[in-house]
Parts: C-alpha cells; sequence; structure tokens
C-alpha cells in the first residue's frame, strides 16, 4: 500500500526519455520544410488565380482548383511518407530498448516477490545476486563477497567490491552504494532502494546529456544545400518569366499559371520520398550487418567519417581475458587468441607442459556455470574472475574436460587468492592410485612465486635456480609485461609421502605445508585480446582515410600493445617514448614531428590547452589515449571537431552519452551499452564488434554515391519538364505538357527507378579513398547541376518536342503553323482554326489534340528517363563495367516507368483533370533515337573522363 | 572522389568578380571561353540532330493529306460571326451595337463575290441544285491543282448582305451563317430519310446534308419564332458536290458551302438560347465538344 502511495509521488523507476518533439510538431515540419513551401506556394498562387478567374466569370474553368487541391494533396501525402519512415525507423530503437524486461527481487511485507524494476519505490529492499543489473540506487544492507562492475559509470573497468561500510563521504566513492544500471559480477547482497529514476546517479548523468547540443547531420546540410539550389533557380526562372510574360503583354492571370508551372516543373517533388526509402533501405541493410542506425541521416553521416574515436575493450577486443603467451623450458609459446581459440599449436610434448598444465587446471576455483554441455566452450558462462575463467578455458580447450579431472585430482586444501599474498595454493590428491603423494600447487604474480622456489623444471627436469636461468625469467618476464599482458608465475610441488601420509590433516592457518623451495615451472600471460576481425578493419580505414583513434580507461602499455596488435599503430611507426628509447635520448630531445604515433595518458591529457591537443590531432596519424575518464572522450570529440573533422564515437558507459552526443555519429554497443548511450547514440551496434563500424562506413559511403546518381537522375527530367513552359511562353506554341503530366513524371514513373539506383553497386573501392570533405564535396556540385541541367535535362527537352512537333503534325499541325499560334489556339470562341492542310479545328478539337500532345511528351521524357537510368548506374566506369544487369531493380524500375505510362495513356488517363489520351503505338517509340544519343553522349563523357583524369573534361564533365 | 573544383568560401561580391584570380562568377575569362565554346558546340549539335529528326519526320509526312484525321472529325459546325461566348446582342435601332456583326459577316462573305470566283482554271460552276459528292483524283498535285464549286453569295437571299447590307440586324431579324468545319477528305453522309425528325423530312434532299435551327431548350422553342434558311437550292443544309475538300495546296481557293439562317420573329428583350445542328451518318455530337456537329448560340434583341 505505502509502496504504491510512494510510487504515485515519485514515479515508476525508469529514466524518463529525453524530451521527444511532439508528434504533430514533427509531422507538420515534414510539411512545411524543404520543397513543401514551394509547392505550397504553387498551390497558394493555383487557389489565387481560380479566385481571379471566378470573379471574373462564374464558370471558370475549375482546372487551377483542382491543380491547387492536387498538389496539396502532393505535399500532405510526402510529408506523410517522410514521417511514417521517420517514425518508423525510431521505433526500430524503441523497440530495441524494450527488448530487455528487467525484474527486481523485492522483499515487501517480509516476503519476497518479483516485480518490475520500474515499480520499485524508495525504501524497498531489494536482493541482487551475481549476474543482475542493480535496479536502483542502493544502500548496502548486507554483502557475501558482492563485486559490481562500475565501469558504465566512473570508466573503473576493475570489478569493485561492495560491503555495508560507509568509506567515503562522496556517495560515488563510497563502497556501501550500488548505483543503478551497473551490475552484479558475483556474490550476493541486499540494500535499500534509496534514489529511483531519473533521481539516480545514472539518471542525473543522463539528463545532462541531453542538454549537450546535437549538431545537423552532414547530410542534412547537403540537402538543404540542394533544396537551395533547386529553389533558387526554381524561384528566380520563375520571376525572370513572370517579368517577361508581363513585358510580352500576357494577362497577369496567365503570368501567375506559368509561374505556377514554372515552379512546379523545377521542382523535384518526388526526391525527398526518394532520398527517404534510400536511406531507409540503406540503414536495413546495415541493420542487418549489426549496425541499427536510428537516425536515417546517420546513415550518410557514417560514410563521410574521418574520425573514429573507439573504446578498447569490448569494440576492438573480446573483452575476455583469453591466454595470450606461455614460457616453460625457456621459450615463449604463442597460444591461439582468436575467437574459438581451436589452433593451439604450441610444443605439448614437454614433460613441462604436463606439470605446468596440471597446475593450470587445479590450481583455478572458476567453474563453469551447470547447464551448459551443448554451449561451445568459448561461450560457456564462468563463475569467477576474469582471469581464472580464462585459464579454465584453455585448460578446457587444450585438454578437455577440466571438471572430471579435478574431481580425480580431488582438492585437499586451499589458499585463495588475496592481495597480501598475491598467491594461490590448492594441495590435490594425484590421479594416479600409486602415487601417495599430495601435490602442492601455485600460482601468482610471478616476483613472487619465484621467491617461494629453489628449482626450476626444464624439459621435465628438476634443475637448480641458477642466475642464468633467474635471468631467462626475468627477460620473458619483461617481454611478456611489455606486451601489455597480465603475466602469472606457476610452480609446484610434490609433498614427500613420508611427511605427509594420505590421512595428513592440512591446516590453512597454521600453512602447516611448505610453501618454498618450491619447483618453478613456467609462466602464462593474459590477455583481452583483440578480435580477428578488427586488425583487417582498421586496415580498410586506414585506406579509407580515416583515422583511427584509440581512447580506453586502460593502462598505456596494454592499450599500446593492443593498438600495436590491431594496426591503430602500425608496425613500423613509433611513439616520441619509442624513438627517445632507440636513440637513447631523453624525451624532450626527440622531434616530435618525427613520431607518427602517440599514446597519451589521461593524466598529460588533463594538463593539454585545447590548442596543444589540437597540435597533438594534427600532428599525429596514430593516437592512443589510455587512462582517460570517460569526460576526457568528450574533450577529445571536440579537439577532433575543431579539426573539421566528421567524428564517429563509440561508447558504452553511461557518462560516454555526452560524448556521443557530441560527435557527429555516436555508436553505442548494443550488447554491453548502456540504455543511456543507447539512448544518446545515433547507431547502435548490436555485436559490439569494431569491424561492424567500418562496414557500415561502406554503405553509408556507397548511398553517399548513389544518393548523387539519384539526384542527378530526378534533376534531370526537371528541365525537360521546364523547357515546355519556357517555350510556351517565348516562341507562342500550344502548351507542350501539363502541370499534371509532370506531377505524375515526377511521382509516378520516376520514383521507382530513382529509388531503385540506391541499390547500385560501388564502381571502384570506395573504401580506397578518403572521406569526403565537408565542405569540397559536395552531394550536389556545380558539374553535377551542370551535366544534369544543361546537358542531359536539354537533350530530353528536345526529345520530348520532337514527340510532341510529331504528333501535332502527323494530325495536320506542322511545327512552322505552331509558333505564335498560342493566341489563336488558345481562342475559346475560334472553333474553325485552320491547320496546316486547310482543315478547320474547333476548340475542343484542338484541346484534345493538346493533350495528346501532354501525352506524347510525357512518354518522350519517360522513354528518355530509361536511357537516364541507366546512364546514371554509373558515374565514371561504362555501364557496361557495371554490369547491365547486375542491378535487378533497376529492370523492376524500368519496367514500372513503362507500365505507369501504358495505365495512364490507356483509359485510365482519360479521367477528367488528368487529361492523358492514348497515343498510337508509333509515338511511344520517337524519342527512342534521343534516349540512344543521351546513351551514347554518356559512355563518351565517361570514356573520355576516365582516359584523360585531371583534364579539363574530367574537372567539367565529373560529377 | 572529390575532384570537383570547390567553391571557395566567401562573400557574394567576390564571387562575381575576384579581382585576386581574375575571375567572374567563380571562372577565369579563359575558362568562361572554354565551357561557352563546349557549350556552343555542344548545342550546335543538338540543334542540328533536332533540325535533322524533324526533316525526317516531315519526309514521312505528305504534303496534300494529313497523316490522321481522328482529331479533327467529325467536323465541327461554326457560325459567323463570331463572337466571344456566341451571344448575339444587339438593338436594332442602334447601328453601332451590331456593327461588328456585320463587318464580321461581309469579311467572311469577301470570297463569296461573283468577283472573286471568276478564274474558270481554279472555279467551276457545280450546278444550282445539289448533287451528288465531286471526286477529284487523287491526294496529289500530278494533275495539278483542282478545281472548285462556286458558291454564289446570292443564294444566300435575305442574308447576302446584298439586299440588306446589315443582315437583317437593323430590322430585328438577324442572319447568322453556318458552315460545315473543312475536314480534308471528308464526305458528309445525309442522314436516312426515315430517321429523321417531321419537319426536316419535309425540305428532304438526298445530297443535302440537313442543318436544322431550333430553342435549346423547351422554353425557348416558343421564343425562336419563324427561321429561315437561305442555301443552294433553297434547301436548308449542304449540298453534296462541294465534298470533298482536297486540302489547302490543291484547293487553295476551296469555298465551303454555307446555309444562312435568319429568325425573323425573335422574342425580344429576353436570351434566346438556339441550337443548330447538323444531321448526317458521319456527323457525331460531343458532350464535351459543344461544336461538334452543333452550336448554339444566344440572342438577344433588345427592343428599346
Amino acid at each position: 500500500m505505502r509502496a504504491a502511495e510512494i510510487l504515485a509521488r515519485d514515479g515508476p523507476n525508469v529514466l524518463s526519455p529525453p524530451k521527444e518533439t511532439p508528434e504533430i510538431i514533427k509531422f507538420l515540419k515534414q510539411m512545411i520544410g524543404g520543397f513543401s513551401s514551394l509547392l505550397w506556394a504553387g498551390a497558394v498562387l493555383c487557389f489565387i488565380a481560380y479566385l481571379i478567374e471566378f470573379s471574373k466569370d462564374k464558370s471558370a474553368s475549375l482546372d487551377n482548383l483542382y491543380l491547387g487541391g492536387v498538389l496539396i494533396v502532393v505535399v500532405i501525402l510526402t510529408g506523410m511518407f517522410a514521417y511514417y519512415q521517420e517514425a518508423k525507423s525510431t521505433n526500430i530503437i524503441a523497440s530495441f530498448t524494450k527488448m530487455i524486461p528487467r525484474n527486481a527481487l523485492v522483499i515487501r511485507n517480509g516476503e519476497k516477490y518479483e516485480i518490475p524494476a520500474e515499480h520499485l519505490v524508495l525504501g524497498d529492499i531489494v536482493e541482487i545476486k551475481g549476474g543482475d543489473q542493480i535496479p536502483a540506487d542502493i544502500r548496502i544492507l548486507t554483502s557475501q563477497g558482492c563485486k559490481v562492475d562500475n565501469s558504465s559509470l566512473t570508466g573503473e573497468s576493475e570489478p569493485q567490491f561492495r560491503s555495508c561500510e560507509v568509506t567515503h563521504e562522496n556517495p560515488l566513492e563510497s563502497k556501501n552504494i550500488g548505483f543503478y544500471s551497473t551490475t552484479c559480477l558475483e556474490g550476493t547482497a541486499t540494500g535499500m532502494v534509496i534514489n529511483t529514476g531519473d533521481r539516480t546517479v545514472i539518471g542525473r548523468i543522463a539528463s545532462l546529456a541531453s542538454s549537450v547540443g546535437h549538431e545537423k547531420t552532414p547530410i542534412a546540410i547537403e540537402i538543404e544545400h540542394f533544396v537551395h539550389i533547386v529553389a533558387g533557380v526554381a524561384v528566380s526562372i520563375g520571376i525572370v518569366f513572370f517579368i517577361i510574360a508581363i513585358c510580352m503583354k500576357y494577362r497577369v492571370l496567365d503570368a501567375v499559371i506559368f509561374l505556377i508551372g514554372i515552379i512546379l516543373a523545377n521542382v523535384p517533388e518526388g526526391l525527398v520520398a526518394a532520398v527517404t526509402v534510400s536511406l531507409s533501405l540503406t540503414a536495413k541493410r546495415m541493420a542487418k550487418k549489426n549496425c541499427l542506425v536510428k537516425n536515417l541521416e546517420a546513415v550518410e553521416t557514417l560514410g563521410s567519417t574521418s574520425i573514429i574515436c573507439s573504446d578498447k575493450t569490448g569494440t576492438l577486443t573480446q573483452n575476455r581475458m583469453t591466454v595470450a603467451h606461455l614460457w616453460f623450458d625457456n621459450e615463449i609459446y604463442q597460444a591461439d587468441t582468436s575467437e574459438n581459440q581451436k589452433d593451439q599449436i604450441f610444443d605439448q610434448s614437454s614433460a613441462t607442459w604436463t606439470s605446468l598444465s596440471k597446475i593450470v587446471m587445479l590450481c583455478n576455483r572458476a567453474e563453469f556455470k551447470s547447464g551448459q554441455e551443448s554451449v561451445p566452450i568459448m561461450k560457456k558462462i564462468v563463475m569467477g574472475d576474469a582471469s581464472e575463467a580464462a585459464l579454465l578455458k584453455f585448460s578446457e580447450v587444450v585438454m578437455g574436460d577440466v571438471i572430471e579431472r579435478r574431481k580425480k585430482n580431488r582438492k585437499v586444501v586451499e589458499i585463495p587468492f588475496n592481495s597480501v599474498n598475491k598467491f594461490q595454493l590448492s594441495i590435490h590428491e594425484t590421479d594416479d592410485p600409486n602415487d601417495k603423494r599430495f601435490l602442492l600447487v601455485m600460482k601468482g604474480a610471478p616476483e613472487r612465486i619465484l621467491e617461494k622456489c629453489s628449482t626450476i623444471m626444464i624439459n621435465g627436469q628438476e634443475q637448480p635456480l641458477d642466475e642464468s636461468s633467474v635471468k631467462a625469467f626475468q627477460d620473458a618476464y619483461m617481454e611478456l609485461g611489455g606486451l601489455g599482458e597480465r603475466v602469472l608465475g606457476f610452480c609446484h610441488l610434490y609433498l614427500p609421502e613420508d611427511e605427509f601420509p594420505d590421512n595428513y590433516s592440512f591446516d590453512v592457518e597454521s600453512m602447516n605445508f611448505p610453501t618454498s623451495d618450491l619447483c618453478f615451472v613456467g609462466l602464462i600471460s593474459l590477455i583481452d585480446p583483440p578480435r580477428s576481425t578488427v586488425p583487417d578493419a582498421v586496415i580498410k580505414c586506414r585506406s579509407a582515410g580515416i583515422k583511427v583513434i584509440m581512447v580506453t580507461g586502460d593502462h598505456p602499455i596494454t592499450a599500446k600493445a593492443i593498438a600495436r596488435s590491431v594496426g591503430i599503430i602500425s608496425a613500423n611507426s613509433e611513439t616520441v617514448e619509442d624513438i627517445a628509447k632507440r636513440l637513447k635520448i631523453p624525451v624532450e630531445k626527440v622531434n616530435k614531428r618525427e613520431a607518427k604515433a602517440a599514446v597519451v595518458s589521461g593524466m598529460e591529457l588533463k594538463e593539454m590547452s585545447p590548442e596543444q591537443l589540437d597540435e597533438l590531432l594534427a600532428n599525429h596519424t596514430e593516437i592512443v589515449f589510455a587512462r582517460t575518464s570517460p569526460q576526457q572522450k568528450l574533450v577529445i570529440v571536440e579537439g577532433c571537431q575543431r579539426q573539421n573533422a566528421i567524428v564517429a564515437v563509440t561508447g558504452d558507459g553511461v557518462n560516454d552519452s555526452p560524448a556521443l552526443k557530441k560527435a557527429d555519429i555516436g555508436i553505442a554497443m548494443g550488447c554491453a551499452g548502456s540504455d543511456a548511450a543507447k539512448i544518446a547514440a545515433d547507431m547502435v551496434l548490436l555485436d559490439d564488434n569494431f569491424s561492424s563500424i567500418v562496414t557500415g562506413i561502406e554503405e553509408g559511403r556507397l548511398i553517399f554515391d548513389n544518393l548523387k546518381k539519384i539526384i542527378a537522375f530526378t534533376l534531370t527530367k526537371n528541365i525537360a519538364e521546364l523547357i515546355p513552359f519556357l517555350i510556351f511562353i517565348i516562341a507562342g506554341v500550344p502548351l507542350p505538357i501539363g502541370t499534371i503530366a509532370i506531377l505524375f513524371i515526377d511521382l509516378g514513373t520516376d520514383i521507382i527507378p530513382s529509388i531503385a539506383l540506391a541499390y547500385e553497386k560501388a564502381e571502384s573501392d570506395i573504401m580506397n579513398r578518403k572521406p569526403r570533405h565537408k565542405k569540397k564535396d559536395r552531394l550536389v556540385n556545380h558539374q553535377l547541376a551542370l551535366y544534369s541541367y544543361l546537358q542531359i535535362g536539354i537533350l530530353q527537352s528536345v526529345g520530348g518536342f520532337f514527340a510532341y512537333f510529331t504528333v501535332y503534325t502527323v494530325q495536320g499541325f506542322k511545327p512552322d503553323l505552331l509558333l505564335y499560334l498560342r493566341p489563336l489556339w488558345e481562342n475559346d470562341s475560334l472553333n474553325d482554326l485552320e491547320d496546316s492542310y486547310g482543315q478547320e479545328w474547333t476548340k475542343y478539337q484542338r484541346q484534345y489534340l493538346e493533350w495528346t500532345g501532354y501525352t506524347a511528351y510525357f512518354v518522350a521524357v519517360m522513354v528518355q528517363q530509361i536511357a537516364d537510368v541507366i546512364i546514371r548506374k554509373t558515374r565514371i566506369n561504362s555501364v557496361f563495367q557495371q554490369g547491365l544487369f547486375r542491378n535487378k531493380y533497376i529492370w523492376v524500375g524500368i519496367a514500372s516507368q513503362i507500365i505507369i505510362a501504358v495505365i495512364l495513356s490507356s483509359g485510365f488517363g482519360s479521367i477528367p483533370v488528368l487529361n492523358f489520351t492514348t497515343l498510337r503505338i508509333q509515338y511511344w517509340f520517337v524519342a527512342v533515337p534521343y534516349a540512344i544519343v543521351i546513351w551514347l553522349y554518356d559512355e563518351f563523357r565517361k570514356l573520355l573522363v576516365r582516359h584523360y583524369p585531371g583534364s579539363w573534361w574530367d574537372k567539367t564533365m565529373y560529377y | 572522389m572529390a575532384r570537383g573544383k570547390a567553391k571557395e568560401e566567401g562573400s557574394w561580391k567576390k564571387f562575381i568578380w575576384n579581382s585576386e584570380k581574375k575571375e567572374f562568377l567563380g571562372r577565369t575569362g579563359g575558362s568562361w571561353f572554354k565551357i561557352l565554346l563546349f557549350y556552343l558546340i555542344f548545342y550546335g549539335c543538338l540543334a542540328g540532330i533536332f533540325i535533322g529528326t524533324i526533316q525526317v519526320m516531315l519526309l514521312t509526312i505528305s504534303e496534300f493529306q494529313p497523316k490522321y484525321q481522328d482529331r479533327v472529325a467529325p467536323p465541327g459546325l461554326t457560325q459567323v460571326p463570331q463572337i466571344q461566348k456566341t451571344e448575339i446582342s444587339f438593338r436594332p435601332s442602334d447601328p453601332p451595337s451590331f456593327s461588328a456583326y456585320v463587318v464580321s459577316l461581309n469579311r467572311f462573305l469577301e470570297k463569296y463575290t461573283e468577283g472573286a470566283q471568276k478564274d474558270d482554271l481554279e472555279f467551276e460552276d457545280c450546278g444550282d441544285v445539289p448533287s451528288d459528292y465531286k471526286e477529284r483524283g487523287d491526294y496529289n498535285n500530278e494533275q495539278g491543282k483542282k478545281r472548285v464549286c462556286r458558291f454564289r453569295r446570292e443564294w444566300l437571299g435575305n442574308c447576302s448582305g446584298i439586299l440588306d447590307e446589315t443582315f437583317g440586324y437593323s430590322s430585328g431579324k438577324p442572319c447568322i451563317i453556318i458552315k460545315l468545319n473543312r475536314v480534308l477528305g471528308f464526305k458528309p453522309k445525309p442522314p436516312k430519310n426515315d430517321s429523321l425528325e417531321k419537319d426536316l423530312m419535309m425540305r428532304y434532299n438526298p445530297y443535302v446534308l440537313p442543318v436544322h435551327c431550333t430553342g435549346k431548350r423547351e422554353d425557348d422553342k416558343d421564343k425562336v419564332g419563324i427561321v429561315e434558311y437561305f442555301g443552294l437550292g433553297g434547301y436548308s443544309g449542304f449540298p453534296l458536290q462541294y465534298y470533298p475538300y482536297y486540302g489547302k495546296l490543291l484547293q487553295p481557293k476551296y469555298l465551303q458551302p454555307l446555309l444562312a439562317v435568319q429568325f425573323t420573329n425573335l422574342t425580344t428583350d429576353t436570351e434566346v438560347r438556339i441550337e443548330c445542328k447538323a444531321y448526317g451518318e458521319n456527323i457525331g455530337y460531343s458532350e464535351k465538344d459543344r461544336f461538334q456537329g452543333r452550336f448554339d448560340v444566344k440572342f438577344e434583341i433588345k427592343s428599346s
């Protein structure tokens, strides 16, 4: 009862989602953004034109009214479509975060209940155990070996003990507080809820994150740029011809109608929809490759990324300790650290290995969780700390059935690891029934282990530990430590049977057994190894001109070692420290410009001024930031952005979220990531794998190229739609194409082919070029605009006019007669207009012929757009190099063009207002020669561009 | 692959004329020259292709006969004078109120004056009674120009403008002249004798395409009064010997047969809507085209 009251007072125990723009505002934004405002203007002009006509004559034709209505419908439909697409992609992520239901074990009225975590209230007593996520901020009341992972909050990757003592005044530092959304790794605890929902520590950070401003995405900027170009062209041509029309003594009303036509012809109504669909198709494709994109525009942002700031743990590495090297018989062996560890190729024949493997197996408290028989070894869940788990899995892989073997070597007594002893010890019976001796096995910090040894095992033989073997040990230890690996020493001793008979009672407290003069067996080093796909991905990034910066909380040595092994620091580049060591000079004397690589610790970063950071980022190509706090990530991101770079940042912790927000593209980890990070991010990596980012980048670059093609394709026919109006005004011919037919091209025949271009494969290796420059490599550059508008567009118009003149000629109006015929042609009371043969036409007969002209022009544009979509498949390669049939969707698109045109021309289009007529079959082919010319001309263009790179032609004609 | 020249960031002024680089609108003189030359050549070629294809297309078209006539036939029926909204409104006592109609009629009938039809090489008499179609061979100029039938203005009687120069407008008995739109090679087929209404039957002739004018709506019909028709042989229609038409090239002086209609007893001071309709087997009417095979005209004679 009380709980319900508090729940009502405090609200549910969830982080409130970031403030959403109300749906209606989002919807309205789609309605007025971009071209919509131009279309609104067109619609308003239509209504004004109708009202003017209506005021003069009550029986005015309703065409303008209809057109205005159609325009509004178009705006609303495209707006709704864009809104729907946007909402759909937002929903993906929403459903994603909801996938993980959380329950909490709560004690109320002395009884345990399992309730959804969001129903927790202040003062509830909750129980947590290893593996649970802490459901709210709690004060620990009791604890049995409870360890938590606070890394998402504080960045400390080491598990932290939780107990019920207050150890610090600052709750963040105190050991008796468990934080919401951190996980309990092992042990159990009970605690009292002290904060819920947004009032938790995490909640406060999350609300901070949402206050960090988000920059406009590059593609949004590009599309805005493009809309400005088109709108500028539309409005200026519209106004120029409005003035011309007035000067030519057209009625103002007519001039307004021309203005509408010009605006309509200029605006690519279908483009926004095509772009949205293309982006969401790519988003879908990326989701299949484990990149879940929350914001559609982020698809392209990823493609223009020039710097990736990546976490180490979990993203570059497998996020589990793994045996990397072994040292025995005075030799270092390498273990397989790949994801399945199948290829353990080191020498396993030595007797030393037999002993070592026994120690590894026995001196280990970790166990597989039960009930995982069918799970592959590497995927099994292990109870125990990371190093022990690594050793357990390692021995399971190498020897098999560790549990059975452990049973055979029954454990008599053990001393667990502690930070004072720095070793772990256990005494076992042997599995040899004839051997009644006890076996003492020990592992721990190598120097501590060595202290306790007097002999060393070489090739199965115990030898005295002389200076040379100590030296060998030191070298091996140094070397492995230098690789950033955690090194453990192993030793053993067979207790003599006479002193320790099988009924001997060992006592841990008094240590009534020897712990010195043991036999040293070997070293094993552990590391969180890189994911096997990462080095390739890093190489790809490098060839793609993308700088990869590692940001980690780990120790610089470990960070550097991993950076080297994945190629973030390439094999032949050195840091300032490396050079100093090689040249044996002090670090200060090294010329910093010589060092390509840099490893910077969080402490150093703290003391840097922004200018120094800029210099660091600008002058080093390979940078590792170690020992950094998540807050410093934000500093690094801002530094990168000052370099004019487009920055992708990975993060999983809650306090990564400001950096994720600030970055051009924030990438949250799907598995390890906290909800706050996922909310702040633009993209979620479902498999936490760095190489997925690189595949994402590839897709992003591809879509940028393909968007260029889509826009080039779409813009072309805008000229073919515009020129008729201009010729109509200037040369006074009957109108070649009506506004409705234009809308049917823009929103009918052209839609599917333009979307199909999104499926086009890359022309060359897109990962071999530099990331695009934000300001220089525009989506729509002047080459694209000029080539589409002034060349192919004009060609198309000419083809359209050819078809138009043809249908007029075959019916009796030869081209020369049509010039300046408009005043007579459109005269409603002239019902006996003479054609070239002396035949007399009524107004409606002429009108019908005009519609036939519209249809012919429409079909001609459609036919030439088929050629256009084919040439737009490539920008530099020949279409034949690209493969004419590789992208099947193009052919679906072409089929759709033809089918829509046939439907319109055969009956359906003859319904009033649409004004399509049937066209004799042969006039469908009038524009085919022009389509062929378009194709040939573009092949010619590409040929010259390919053969004369850097030439005037290349610079002018390559878009 | 960024190979495009990037636009320099800068003010508009600098963009229009960059004195450092000697650039006008972002291009140097040489660059402008090259680009303009390119477009000159490009558009030159394009114009060539366009003119070429138009020429080829025209080659496939006969000079004498349009390829298709499905848009122009069945023909329209039109009247003279042609006025905005086909509304004839005038005051008999006030000549300026109908002078426009008179001018229009006179101008139209100029071709039909005797003086204009003198040349025997171009004109021939086709009789003053209706007769069958006059075929004049193929549609080409192998036999030179085709002759055309004379149509005498006098046949239009009261509406010829000879007797009454105001075509009856001054006396409140307005004339209009009706013609069937010229369609090359079109041979109007008169309707079968028995398919006609009674009052049309009376003036039936197998070689005449009958035309009849009456009130458009029921209440108009009483206001129309007496309608007088003046045409060849006194028939209210178009005699067939004037068909077919051989086109502007072969029959430049072709005179289509006319029918004058005079409304001698129109109710004054009210709008009277009159519909004139041609009847024939290949004459069609359309809801959308109010001038196909028929038309309507509104009269308003103001008495004072």
